[in-house]
């Protein structure tokens, strides 16, 4: 969706706090949210739905609210979407329905533990031969959808170069639509000057972008 | 059941600002009582993956492989070849690093890390996103204004060293391996690794420093 996330190349936005204090969580709401997100998403959600439903909050609250009260919205509304929690509970924050079976609690060692086992994969195996090659020229779709989608607006209509092929990997396009189909994956290199004029000469910019978001270049 | 209808889930975000408290803890808070009060995880779960993030997962690993990198070449190899692969065997492949790839600094080369359409980070190997990195400022520029953005950071970068912007778009994640500091002969792999800042990883740091504690 061309929304208020797709932010690469939008102007205003200011100069960045390089002095914030490097530490992982600047509040203690912040290390909750994290850890709600890493320990409840349910079994049907994917990346890409959670990512979509980031990106359907007002572009106002998207751009102006903190990053990870962002996570708590997000969760929040996956949740009631998919009737884990209903709006009145979200609400008032008393449970109305049914109580789950209280779930075992985790020492950090047991947490250190499940970081290691989320390395999920995303490739899987396609029948379909690649139909690009490495140091081939590729023009991008010009055009987005209503839907999650990873090709951004400013990286639409132009020319690159396939610069890596990485097999096949789950279509985010799809997956955010509950369909886990996969796609032949590119890393595509574009001279930054054909993104932007103004840009120095000897940069690129490097974007993973699927089979379908490409056609040849003429 | 998800629905996986837009339409619905924008309606629930409307409802969502009418109604939840505007203050971020609260809505936290809010969140975590109900969570806990229905069963679906407990507070001690969530106080030990706070800690697993604060103390066990962060930068400190990144810092690691990249040292080891300098230390030992065929190391260095497979870390290029298949990153992934290459920090399973220091025990750091995990949530978010399954498709990695390391990206290496040269002379003539500088390479900087972004995420333009989220927030994409390999969490199992430098922690916590900094929160720079999520901001709407360094998305919107880090692809635009690269040089203007490193220079924000202290690193000027002459016109003929070329920039690579690595915007990730689908689930491979990168780090950049940053290049050893001259002077550095004699130091331990563990005393490299204290010279790794987490930036440089990222690309808002290029410079380091031959002592650790030195500002680069």
């Amino acid at each position: 969706m061309d929304g208020a996330h797709d932010l690469g190349g939008r102007e205003g936005f200011g100069p960045i706090d390089v002095n914030e204090p490097e530490v992982p969580f600047h509040a203690d709401w912040e290390g909750r949210m994290w850890a709600i997100s890493k320990t409840t998403g349910q079994p049907d959600w994917t990346i890409d739905w959670w990512r979509h439903v980031r990106e359907l909050i007002d572009p106002v609250d998207y751009l102006s609210r903190p990053y990870f009260d962002s996570w708590a919205q997000t969760q929040i509304a996956a949740f009631i979407d998919s009737g884990v929690l209903t709006m009145g509970e979200a609400i008032s924050g008393k449970a109305e329905g049914a109580l789950h079976e209280p779930q075992p609690a985790l020492t950090v060692d047991e947490a250190v533990a499940a970081v290691s086992s989320q390395a999920t994969r995303f490739d899987q195996p396609v029948d379909a031969p690649p139909a690009f090659s490495v140091g081939q020229s590729v023009l991008t779709a010009s055009a987005g959808h209503s839907g999650h989608t990873r090709l951004p607006q400013y990286a639409r209509g132009r020319r690159g170069v396939i610069h890596a092929h990485h097999g096949a990997h789950i279509m985010p396009d799809k997956s955010a639509a509950g369909r886990e189909e996969a796609e032949h994956l590119y890393s595509v290199a574009f001279a930054a000057q054909a993104l932007w004029p103004e840009a120095n000469r000897n940069d690129r910019v490097f974007l993973d972008l699927w089979e379908s978001y490409l056609e040849p270049a003429g | 059941m998800t629905s996986f209808d837009s339409t619905k889930v924008a309606e629930i975000h409307r409802q969502l600002h009418a109604h939840l408290p505007s203050d971020s803890a609260l809505r936290v808070k809010a969140l975590e009582s109900l969570l806990v009060e229905k069963g679906m995880v407990t507070a001690e779960t969530l106080d030990a993956w706070v800690e697993a993030y604060s103390e066990k997962i962060g930068p400190k690993r990144g810092a690691h492989v990249v040292a080891k990198a300098w230390c030992d070449a065929d190391f260095k190899a497979r870390l290029l070849d298949d990153a992934a692969s290459a920090i399973r065997e220091l025990g750091y492949l995990g949530n978010a690093t399954a498709h990695l790839k390391a990206v290496e600094n040269t002379a003539t080369v500088h390479n900087l890390v972004v995420c333009t359409l989220c927030s994409c980070y390999p969490f199992s190997l430098l922690g916590v996103a900094p929160n720079w990195y999520k901001t709407a400022a360094y998305r919107s520029r880090a692809v635009r204004d690269p040089r203007g953005v490193l220079a924000e950071f202290g690193v000027s970068l002459a016109d003929d060293v070329a920039v690579h912007v690595w915007d990730s778009t689908a689930e491979l994640r990168y780090l950049v391996v940053p290049q050893r500091p001259a002077g550095t002969e004699a130091l331990s792999e563990a005393e490299l690794a204290k010279l790794v800042t987490r930036n440089a990883m990222i690309g808002t740091d290029r410079d380091l420093a031959a002592q650790p504690g030195e500002g680069a």
